[in-house]
């Protein structure tokens, strides 16, 4: 398991998502300002195609989470877990920034 | 030994007999008695009021009061088709066509009215109708078919009914009329004239003071009708609508007193001559007196129902006492009312109000000393209504002067006092109503069944949800219209605030009027975000991508992207092509780049060419190949207008009477961009034949030989809907104007996602107050809608031109922010099909059941196997 830098922070805008290529796999990065980054994977485990990171950013019941483009379901962005059916989980990734670069854990 | 109950039979199963009914089964009367009721139609009790509603879903279901299993829950026994010809006071017993005999202990007669048709030679001929019951309506409908003109003698309210219904039904309709003026009982000449004029400029010819002499046939129509001035007019079909008879024949087969004129003579109590025979509704002569409005025959079930109860339960029967006639509806969509004694009387004092551009007339009537209001007449604004009923029904002595009344403004339901009647039809006080609410009741359709008022004709509706918003508001009851969890309100309460506060980005909505989290967070959800980004498009049409603004982060999955996502992540891609009119030139260069990208390429149901298969990086390229070939964005991502379809018109038509394709160009061009609540579909047809399905689209405009005619609110998908006819032989610039108006007033007021059918079936006052509001300007915000529309129009951006102006932006569209870093692996699967590319099904997709498992099936070359391409 290693950091993989993805980018620098400019390239991702407040309040909506990037995806990103990290060791092979596809994650979604979110952008919520003084609230953090968030990174999971960027398949929609509802539907098998890899977006999630053109999703809307919500807030359900004091829950940040995306709504995946196609069909609507709402995953978390802390665990990944689809708020309206728990067997569906876009796998979380860990992130951080070091000046100004943004680094995602990568898996397996 | 059972003891058996005593046996009430009820003749006649119309509104009012129906009434009569409900109020026995409220008090519990249907236990005391066995109840048989027998109605002469094939169904049970349904709305005569408003009988042309029948045209607009082309079924009886939205008239119906009740059913036959209500009657049978009520233990009811309920005899439909089934006629009484004779009734034997001494034997007290029934007997029917059948020839059935049925005794009786009591008899309520509620046998209505029938239609009164003049005695004029030729009146039997074919075509000639009346309207009262459901099968007068399907034979008009059947008659109209094959009818180009039609005329409804009688200018009457009921007359106006019928005309309505004939307009409808897309006749050229004539009002003959004997009197000098319209509806010559309710309204003075100046309010008839001003009517007249009014129903004149809807495509109805108004002939007065015409006094039919005989009926023969038509050169050019199957029918002349001749009057006795020695004109004429010529028509296919004619509904007679002059007035109505009380239907009495009944009782005076069984020597029931009837009065000289007609009518079956009933006392206080309703009782008629005869040993426990009560008469009631349009059948009944009360003090010389037939009262042809519903309101009066509910009073007299309810008397009855009294009066029957109070044999049973020894409480004191309710006496009639006459009734108010006044009246207030729209008649084509013209308001109308008229209070008391609206014609006026002798030695009468009076305020008149006349006001020729706005197209509105008002005069009370005040007695003597001008201190108390003894009637009124209203045209082309029926705002005061409810105030100046109250005022005369009061009998309240008028504070200063008489002539503050007229020009008070529109009424509120804070001038009405807890005792005022506000359904007149049910005798619900705004008490009763605001009791209702307090208890729970705080939905229309819950208020309709407590308290049943707006459930009569339906005119007081907007009235009665005023006064249960009111009372929620003054309860500090939260009745939860917000949208979603993060705001409590509707739609409708967001555009305004945002319109009215001038707010244009989504953290200064939620933080000032919305709920944010617990934990401070403003981020909103999929709901209330792309409502919010939709209503600050209408308002001010700024770049929906707009980063600073915080817009792009608010915008739906197609919005977002500016393309139409598909299953499988990919994008449609589809141009604007106006009115479906495209050069061979740009149909080649489409073809070019949808060739160059490999896009499976289909033609919509708008008229345009959709192009699928892109990827979000692809996007750009073949979004600057397209405007360099002179297209621009076709909006089919948005909730804004799609297309203006079109017929061929009279350029090449050999049928066509207008050019249909130039105004569907030209519409499509003005409209384009449009954010509104849902998207947006108009078609034009250059003539009746109506090839481009106008009447299914949200706008829909038929060329007429005089104009353009105009249908709103028209739906095809799964609910399809008619439109409605709006207005009629409208020049181009009229047209425009109503267009924009109805379109900015449905951005205005219509819920999230709700398309124009269905906010037209919620809006309380339907089609007439649309109408007023756009045609008469009841509002008065028609300069305002216009205003806007024409800032919408000013600003209009094709928004991948400004996309492709801003490189920067362009980064959204890469689909990795480090392409560099892609496994070499990375494909996706894809079937050639009919020598198109189609996505291929992934496992997910071949796990899913239902339609979406069904194969393509390769209908060029049934033996070639679909062959399974690598798309790296």
């Amino acid at each position: 398991m290693s950091w993989v830098n993805v980018c620098d922070e400019t390239s991702l805008p407040q309040g909506t998502g990037v995806a990103a290529w990290v060791a092979g796999k596809a994650v979604a990065i979110f952008n919520l300002g003084k609230n953090g980054l968030f990174a999971i994977d960027n398949v929609d485990p509802a539907s098998g195609v890899s977006l999630l990171a053109r999703g809307l950013i919500c807030e359900i019941a004091g829950q940040l989470c995306v709504a995946s483009p196609l069909y609507k379901q709402h995953y978390c962005l802390k665990t990944g877990v689809c708020l309206e059916d728990s067997q569906l989980i876009a796998s979380p990734f860990a992130i951080k920034t070091e000046q100004g670069r943004v680094f995602v854990l990568a898996k397996g | 030994m059972a003891v058996t109950k005593p046996k009430l039979m009820v003749v006649g199963n119309g509104m009012v007999g129906h009434h009569f009914i409900e109020q026995l089964c409220s008090q519990g009367l249907n236990k005391h008695f066995d109840v048989h009721v027998f109605g002469e139609e094939p169904r049970p009790a349904y709305d005569r009021v408003q009988l042309s509603k029948y045209f607009e879903t082309n079924s009886a279901d939205a008239l119906m009061l009740t059913s036959a299993q209500d009657y049978a829950d009520w233990g009811i026994t309920l005899h439909l088709n089934t006629q009484i010809i004779a009734i034997d006071t001494k034997t007290k017993t029934l007997t029917s066509a059948q020839g059935e005999v049925y005794e009786y202990q009591r008899l309520v007669l509620s046998t209505g009215s029938f239609p009164f048709v003049p005695p004029i030679k030729g009146n039997d001929r074919a075509q000639c109708l009346v309207y009262r019951t459901i099968e007068d309506l399907e034979a008009i409908q059947a008659s109209a078919k094959n009818s180009k003109i039609g005329v409804v003698v009688g200018g009457g309210l009921l007359g106006l009914e019928a005309a309505n219904a004939m307009q409808q039904l897309g006749v050229k309709t004539h009002v003959v009329e004997f009197a000098p003026q319209l509806m010559p009982v309710q309204l003075n000449d100046k309010a008839g004239q001003l009517l007249c004029s009014k129903i004149e400029q809807l495509g109805v010819s108004v002939h007065t003071s015409k006094a039919t002499t005989a009926i023969i046939d038509g050169e050019t129509a199957l029918h002349r009708m001749t009057f006795s001035d020695e004109s004429y007019l010529e028509t296919d079909m004619i509904v007679f609508s002059a007035g109505i008879r009380p239907q009495d024949a009944l009782a005076r087969g069984a020597n029931i007193a009837i009065g000289e004129r007609g009518g079956i003579v009933i006392n206080d109590y309703c009782l008629t001559s005869a040993l426990d025979v009560y008469a009631i509704g349009e059948c009944a002569l009360w003090e010389q007196m037939i009262f042809g409005l519903v309101a009066p025959g509910y009073q007299m079930a309810r008397v009855a129902a009294s009066h029957i109860a109070s044999s049973v339960f020894s409480t004191t029967a309710a006496s009639f006492k006459g009734a108010d006639m006044s009246t207030k509806l729209k008649l084509l969509g013209v308001d109308v009312a008229a209070i008391g004694a609206s014609r006026g009387f002798d030695n009468a004092q009076f305020v008149e109000l006349s006001d020729n551009q706005a197209g509105i007339y008002k005069k009370l009537w005040l007695d003597e000393s001008g201190k108390f209001l003894k009637g009124a007449v209203l045209i082309g604004d029926n705002n005061d209504y409810s105030r100046l009923l109250d005022t005369y029904l009061s009998q309240d002595e008028i504070q200063g002067s008489a002539v503050a009344l007229l020009l008070t403004g529109a009424e509120s339901e804070t001038d009405l006092k807890d005792s005022s009647i506000v359904c007149s039809c049910h005798q619900v006080t705004k008490g009763d109503i605001v009791n209702a609410v307090k208890t729970g009741n705080h939905k229309m359709a819950d208020i309709k069944s407590c308290t049943r008022a707006a459930s009569g004709c339906g005119g007081c509706a907007p009235l009665v949800q005023k006064i249960i918003d009111h009372t929620l508001q003054a309860e500090g009851l939260d009745f939860n219209s917000g949208i979603c969890a993060h705001f409590d309100h509707n739609r409708q309460g967001l555009y305004h605030i945002c319109q009215v506060e001038d707010i244009h980005d989504f953290e200064t909505l939620i933080s000032q009027h919305g709920k944010p989290s617990a934990d401070g967070h403003l981020y909103g959800c999929d709901i209330c975000k792309p409502a919010a980004a939709s209503i600050f498009a209408s308002l001010k049409n700024h770049y929906v991508l707009d980063q600073d603004k915080g817009h792009v982060q608010l915008q739906d999955t197609n919005d977002a992207y500016l393309g139409n996502l598909q299953k499988d992540g990919s994008y449609s891609v589809v141009p604007r092509v106006a009115g479906g009119e495209i050069t061979p030139k740009k149909l080649i260069a489409m073809g070019e780049i949808a060739q160059e990208y490999d896009l499976y390429t289909k033609i919509t149901g708008g008229q345009r060419i959709d192009m699928f298969g892109a990827k979000l990086s692809q996007l750009p390229e073949i979004w600057r190949k397209l405007i360099d070939a002179g297209f621009e964005t076709g909006h089919a991502y948005g909730k804004s207008l799609r297309t203006v379809k079109s017929c061929v018109g009279s350029t090449w038509c050999r049928y066509g009477v207008q050019d249909s394709v130039g105004l569907a160009i030209d519409l499509e061009n003005r409209y384009k961009g449009l954010r509104s609540p849902h998207k947006i579909k108009f078609a034009v047809s250059g003539c009746t034949r109506e090839c481009a399905e106008a009447q299914s689209k949200d706008i829909g405009v038929i060329a007429s030989d005089k104009g353009w005619n105009l249908y709103v609110a028209g739906n095809g998908g799964m609910r399809p809907r008619h439109g409605d006819l709006f207005a009629t032989d409208l020049s181009t610039a009229e047209l425009y104007k109503y267009i924009d108006r109805i379109l900015m007033f449905y951005i205005k007021t219509a819920d999230k996602l709700q398309r124009t059918s269905t906010w037209m079936e919620s809006l309380e006052g339907g089609l007439p107050y649309l109408q007023s509001i756009v045609i008469d300007d009841a509002l008065a915000i028609n300069a305002e809608l216009e205003k806007q529309m024409d800032h919408i129009v000013g600003t209009y951006q094709c928004e991948w031109q400004t996309s492709l102006e801003r490189p920067a932006f362009l980064a959204r569209f890469n689909e990795f922010v480090n392409p560099d870093a892609a496994p070499a692996t990375e494909f996706n699967t894809y079937k050639r099909i009919r020598e198109q590319r189609f996505p291929a099904l992934n496992q997910q997709e071949a796990n899913k059941t239902g339609a979406g498992t069904i194969a393509i099936k390769d209908v060029t070359d049934e033996k070639q196997n679909v062959s399974e391409e690598v798309v790296v």
